[in-house]
């Protein structure tokens, strides 16, 4: 058998690796013209990794996954927004991964992405100082809520597939 | 309704580790790296969101100015301001305090160093465009009353008598000195706000400032680009509406436009508008409503608006040809729009404008 | 444990409560756009265009003669003056911040200074004419 750290290691980056590959695939999906609007699929890896391998991996992959796809992707602005969203999201999966039943993984992405959307307007609150952002607020909660369910339906079918064969020892 | 068993399990080496510290050591690491990524400085501006804009909005040169400037020092702006009024005391045909004027008066006399540079600039580019800008058209404007607001159509025996006065090659600079013939007069009304906003520039340029928008009365001058970093978004106003005919997204760019649909008079059912032919003296009417020019230079694109405007679709085009330091958008009175070939891209007609014919005027076509 | 059924009302309640406050926001005009009318540069009035529902109408005055403004929900123009050129009521209607309305002779200026939040990315910098 493999080392506990080199397994650890290997799942993490297999589970970033495939977030980063959807993350970039979604960038050529065109988007609805209304920014911070979209489906979020690599939501999916981080909720399976959440309930698979555990919170701190989740969290570590998903911000590999900002990082990288930032850089990747050329937009720096984007990749401080997302890291606001990606927190929140994330502060977010600690408490409900202990609430949440195995049937219930679907709600934890409803509510990852209406967190990420507000750590967004949070942001672009802080960076434009516009109070009008606000405005804002229902087309994001609206959006976030169908997009989560959306990835949180795939990431439900993902765990469902992946439980017993990642993340134990 | 049971937790998930794996979960609980995880729950003990779930923790972070060394492996966990160091994995966020790289991150943090790649994070700051990132900062010095050249596309990232727009981001640390934005992030630290301590660019505050300084606005000021002047009444000057018989317009309204708009000045926005992210940072620079304190009291910018009122340098600004300030250097819009000793320029405009210097220029101003009406004030009788100006050098303009006491040159108008006197037929002569000497100038300081903006007047001269700038007349210096008026008579480069009456030269360049072969007169059809003239600095020394005012006679003729004030004729027709487009320097007060009395419009009249003058007769023709007037303007053959007032023609003659109109020669920009008569007018004479060294040193400081100007002489003009008997009775001609000098206006660089057409060059003037050009030229100030090229002041403006540089004073926000020299105190450090990256980014800044100046609108005075229309002619539109940028220094930079956005804070954030991204083009300015200049419009060209509609000519015939309230809305605009397109967008002009750049950096560090004068973008001036032409069009008389401004300033302009309606007798038997005839439009006359304020830019003159200074060959006939008579309003131009050659099919074109709208002439931007979109330059490095605010003085060379403010002068070569009018130039292009009173030369027609077909001299302009040409003479775009034989240029390369601007870029230029013509309106016509049907409906199209001619854009030159540095500008294809930027470019992008909107409002009523958005289905118009858009011609590409290309080097090496004729 | 919390039921499904349970998070299944809260989300769409939740998505309810928002889908509300979007349809009432979507009624009413651009959100914050607030026309500012300055005399010598200084603000004399202000109305926030995404408030008004009934039109209105009203007379700005001082020694160099008046304006008449029009407010309309999300747009502003002036519908009559006495200066001579009329440039202000010939520009028209306003409802961007894109470019003031302007009365020179008056030293009156109309702007309209915040833009929505949604959409803002639409409205040029400035205009050239």
């Amino acid at each position: 058998m493999m080392k506990k750290g080199a397994r650890r290691l290997t799942v993490d980056a297999l589970f970033a690796a495939v977030a980063l590959t959807i993350f970039v695939i979604e960038l050529y999906i065109p988007s609805v013209g209304i920014p911070g609007v979209k489906l979020g699929l690599a939501n999916i890896v981080t909720v399976t990794a959440a309930f698979l391998i555990g919170p701190w991996d989740a969290g570590a992959i998903l911000l590999c996954r900002i990082v990288l796809g930032g850089i990747f992707s050329g937009q720096v602005m984007a990749l401080w927004y997302s890291l606001a969203g990606g927190t929140l999201c994330w502060l977010t999966m600690l408490p409900l991964r202990r609430i949440l039943t195995k049937k219930q993984i679907w709600v934890m992405s409803v509510i990852g992405a209406v967190a990420h959307n507000v750590g967004q307007i949070l942001v672009a609150l802080a960076v434009t100082r516009t109070a009008a952002i606000l405005y804002y607020l229902p087309v994001l909660m609206v959006s976030g809520v169908l997009a989560g369910l959306f990835t949180g339906i795939a990431a439900q079918l993902a765990v469902n597939r992946l439980d017993g064969k990642i993340g134990r020892k | 309704m049971k937790t998930v068993h794996a979960i609980q399990k995880q729950e003990k080496s779930g923790r972070p580790g060394r492996f966990f510290r160091q994995l966020s050591a790289c991150f943090l690491a790649a994070l700051c790296l990132s900062a010095f990524f050249p596309g990232c400085a727009s981001a640390r501006e934005n992030g630290a969101s301590v660019k505050e804009p300084a606005s000021v909005t002047v009444f000057a040169m018989d317009t309204v100015m708009d000045i926005t400037v992210y940072g620079g020092p304190e009291g910018l702006t009122a340098d600004a301001e300030g250097l819009i009024h000793s320029l405009e005391a210097a220029f101003s045909v009406t004030d009788p305090d100006s050098e303009i004027y006491a040159v108008n008066e006197a037929g002569g006399g000497s100038v300081g160093a903006d007047t001269e540079v700038l007349l210096l600039d008026a008579l480069t580019l009456s030269e360049r465009t072969g007169g059809t800008l003239d600095c020394t058209i005012y006679p003729v404007l004030r004729a027709w009353g487009f320097t007060a607001g009395d419009y009249r159509i003058p007769s023709a025996e007037e303007l053959d008598a007032l023609l003659p006065l109109v020669d920009w090659r008569s007018v004479e600079l060294k040193d400081g000195h100007v002489s003009l013939e008997q009775g001609q007069m000098l206006d660089l009304g057409a060059v003037a706000k050009g030229y100030t906003g090229d002041r403006l520039i540089e004073l926000f340029r020299s105190a450090g400032v990256t980014s800044a928008l100046v609108n005075l009365g229309g002619n539109v001058q940028t220094l930079g680009t956005k804070p954030d970093g991204s083009l300015w978004r200049v419009a060209v106003a509609d000519p015939f509406g309230e809305g605009y005919a397109g967008v002009v997204e750049t950096a560090d760019r004068a973008v001036v436009t032409s069009g008389g649909y401004e300033r302009y008079f309606e007798e038997d059912g005839r439009i006359y508008r304020h830019i003159l032919d200074p060959e006939s003296g008579i309003p131009v009417d050659n099919g074109l409503v709208s002439v931007t020019v979109v330059g490095k230079s605010g003085v060379l694109c403010d002068g070569l608006s009018t130039a292009l405007f009173v030369m027609g679709e077909k001299k302009a085009a040409d003479f775009w040809r034989g240029a390369d330091d601007f870029d230029a958008i013509l309106l016509t009175e049907d409906g199209r729009i001619l854009v030159t070939e540095g500008l294809e891209r930027i470019f992008s007609p909107a409002g009523n404008w958005r289905d118009a014919p858009v011609t590409v005027i290309r080097h090496g076509e004729n | 444990m919390v039921k499904t059924k349970t998070w299944v009302f809260l989300i769409a309640g939740f998505l309810l409560v928002f889908l509300a406050a979007g349809a009432i926001l979507c009624t009413r005009p651009a959100p914050g756009t607030v026309a500012n009318i300055y005399r010598d540069g200084v603000v004399v009035r202000s109305v926030d265009l995404s408030l008004v529902t009934e039109p209105y109408e009203f007379t700005l005055t001082d020694a160099r003669g008046s304006n008449v403004v029009r407010v309309e929900p999300g747009r502003i123009a002036v519908i009559g003056a006495d200066c001579p050129d009329k440039v202000c009521v010939e520009a028209g209607w306003r409802s961007d911040s894109a470019s003031p309305i302007v009365c020179l002779p008056h030293r009156l200026v109309i702007r309209i200074e915040r833009d929505a939040a949604v959409g803002s990315a639409d409205v040029p910098d400035t205009v050239s004419r």
